[in-house]
């Protein structure tokens, strides 16, 4: 594991030297909720965990809140809200300015072929530009590759909201150490068959054949997320629930 | 104006094929509520209602003023209802939404207008003296059923209350306060209970109870019920959406009464254990200001 203590800050406390990763090959690259003062300061600018990474020589703060601030390269899941000339308006998270999605940032799209997508469809997205006073910018193609990689519109299924945190948490590399979520792959091994995909601003759209197991994936997901559930907790609910199911 | 965020339409499609087949998001049976919830406050008359995740509060207050010309020898009552921004962005201050209108209305409608609360009781001198009891709803959460907890809310709240006891000798009123003489109930003649019906899909087939924000959203049609423990019905409110079978919503009402007699019973069990909480050591039967009282020697 790359993260080794984690120690608790609060908005301007100063952080000690040796909890600041010193790497001489490598920038330091601070992440969400610090900020850096002129000469060389760090402070942390919101109360949470404070995370190091040596390898990457990063540190950020991990905390929970309510507000989705888009970052480039999140994943996210966006509603279409209306079509411009070129571009969709899409909301990332209700009550805040648009974005936008042009309508050639889809795989294989042209003029022609771009996919026709009504007001109020979904899409699964990657957040490219996200400046603090310009509309944040998303796409659902790799400018690299020009392959999908899975994004695009999201079919059928249904969309449940959880925390900003627990949707981090899904999306980490080792969710099941790092994480301590082990949901999915429970829900999975019971039998459900479906498919998920988690939007880092706090949604996750859950598809598949059966309601019935769309709404235990869901209520699953939110009851782990409500509850603060752990490893133990999770395999007692992902039981109870499945059995229900039957 | 800030529009209500609306949900999209895998959303909507897929909570109205849930409930063709009977299932709902939270695991509920379609005429099955959630939890019920409530706590009353310090003072008399606050009661903190939660359903699920829609929490209402309400509080009960009492001031003398002069009645009505037209109606020397009736009290006030009135009901003011308040949806604040804090509840959703799409509600303004100030502005009355169509939905704050609709459940001042029923609320007026279910216990003012049922004859819930006795309002010539409330009348002091005829002509010169009453009180104005004011209930004041506060939604604080909105997660769907606003009515059915707001009313919920506004009873407890108001049999829950107590107004300062007064007396009248040779032509003067006297009010008391708490310390010198124990407040009095309200003289309350019924309970009436909101029970909400949503409809859903074109023919209005899918009939559930207790709808969560999201349910409301996309039904197509509510039919508000009012009633009492006895099975009397103060009023039906089925404001447009699709037409109902007369049939059918005789079916909902029979269930209707079954929802207000538990809703009743589960308030009468809360306001005894208030009770109980309240009277420490025992004596507030004995401090009881309906006791007759013992002449001065």
């Amino acid at each position: 594991m790359t993260t080794t203590e984690r120690p608790l800050v609060l908005p301007g406390d100063p952080i000690s030297p040796d909890l600041i990763p010193s790497s001489t090959s490598k920038p330091l690259r601070l992440g969400p909720g610090l900020r850096h003062v002129p000469p060389s300061d760090i402070v942390p600018v919101v109360a949470g965990q404070l995370i190091t990474n040596h390898q990457k020589n990063s540190m950020w703060v991990e905390y929970n809140s309510n507000r989705y601030i888009p970052a480039p390269g999140d994943l996210i899941i966006a509603q279409i809200l209306r079509s411009g000339p070129d571009l969709y308006f899409t909301s990332i998270s209700p009550y805040t300015p648009p974005a936008t999605l042009p309508h050639l940032s889809f795989e294989s799209a042209t003029k022609k072929t771009r996919p026709q997508l009504a007001p109020g469809a979904l899409v699964y997205a990657r957040v490219v530009l996200a400046n603090k006073h310009m509309d944040p910018e998303i796409e659902c193609v790799s400018q690299s590759t020009g392959k999908s990689d899975g994004l695009g519109e999201l079919k059928g299924g249904m969309v449940f909201d959880v925390s900003l945190q627990f949707a981090r948490r899904l999306l980490m590399a080792k969710s099941k150490e790092e994480g301590k979520v082990e949901v999915l792959e429970l829900l999975g091994g019971e039998g459900l068959a479906f498919e998920i995909a988690v939007g880092r601003n706090g949604k996750v759209w859950v598809g598949g054949e059966d309601v019935k197991a769309i709404v235990v994936v869901g209520r699953t997901l939110r009851e782990t997320d409500e509850g603060g559930l752990g490893v133990e907790a999770q395999r007692k609910l992902v039981r109870r629930l499945a059995k229900g199911m039957k | 104006m800030p529009r209500e965020a609306e949900p999209s339409l895998n959303e909507k499609q897929f909570v109205l094929q849930a409930l063709h087949d009977s299932v709902r998001l939270d695991g509920r049976e379609l005429e099955q509520y959630r939890p019920l919830e409530l706590t009353f406050g310090d003072q008399y008359g606050v009661a903190d209602v939660t359903l699920g995740k829609t929490r209402v509060l309400a509080k009960a207050s009492a001031e003398l003023t002069v009645p009505y010309a037209d109606r020397p020898l009736d009290g006030i009552f009135n009901i003011a209802t308040e949806l604040s921004p804090m509840t959703s962005p799409a509600f303004e201050v100030n502005r009355p939404t169509e939905t704050e209108v609709l459940i001042s209305r029923l609320l007026e409608k279910t216990v003012r207008r049922s004859g819930a609360l006795d309002t010539e009781s409330l009348c002091l001198v005829a002509g010169q003296k009453c009180w104005s009891i004011r209930v004041d709803v506060h939604v604080l959460s909105h997660d769907g059923n606003l009515i059915d907890a707001a009313c919920f809310a506004v009873v407890a709240a108001l049999r829950h209350f107590r107004k300062p006891d007064t007396s009248m000798e040779g032509g003067v009123l006297t009010v008391y306060t708490p310390a010198e003489r124990e407040p009095v109930p309200l003289s309350w003649l019924h309970s009436p209970f909101c029970v909400t019906w949503s409809f859903f899909g074109e023919e209005g087939d899918v009939a559930v109870l207790d709808a969560t924000w999201m349910e409301e959203q996309v039904r197509s049609g509510s039919c508000t019920i009012s009633l009492n423990k006895h099975g009397e019905i103060c009023q039906i409110a089925k404001l447009g959406g699709v037409p109902v079978e007369a049939v059918s919503l005789l079916q909902c009402t029979n269930v209707a009464l079954v929802k207000a007699k538990d809703m009743s019973s589960k308030l009468d069990r809360w306001l005894a254990e208030d009770a109980r909480r309240r009277d420490k050591g025992g004596l507030l039967a004995e401090l009881s200001a309906e006791n007759d009282r013992v002449p001065d020697m």
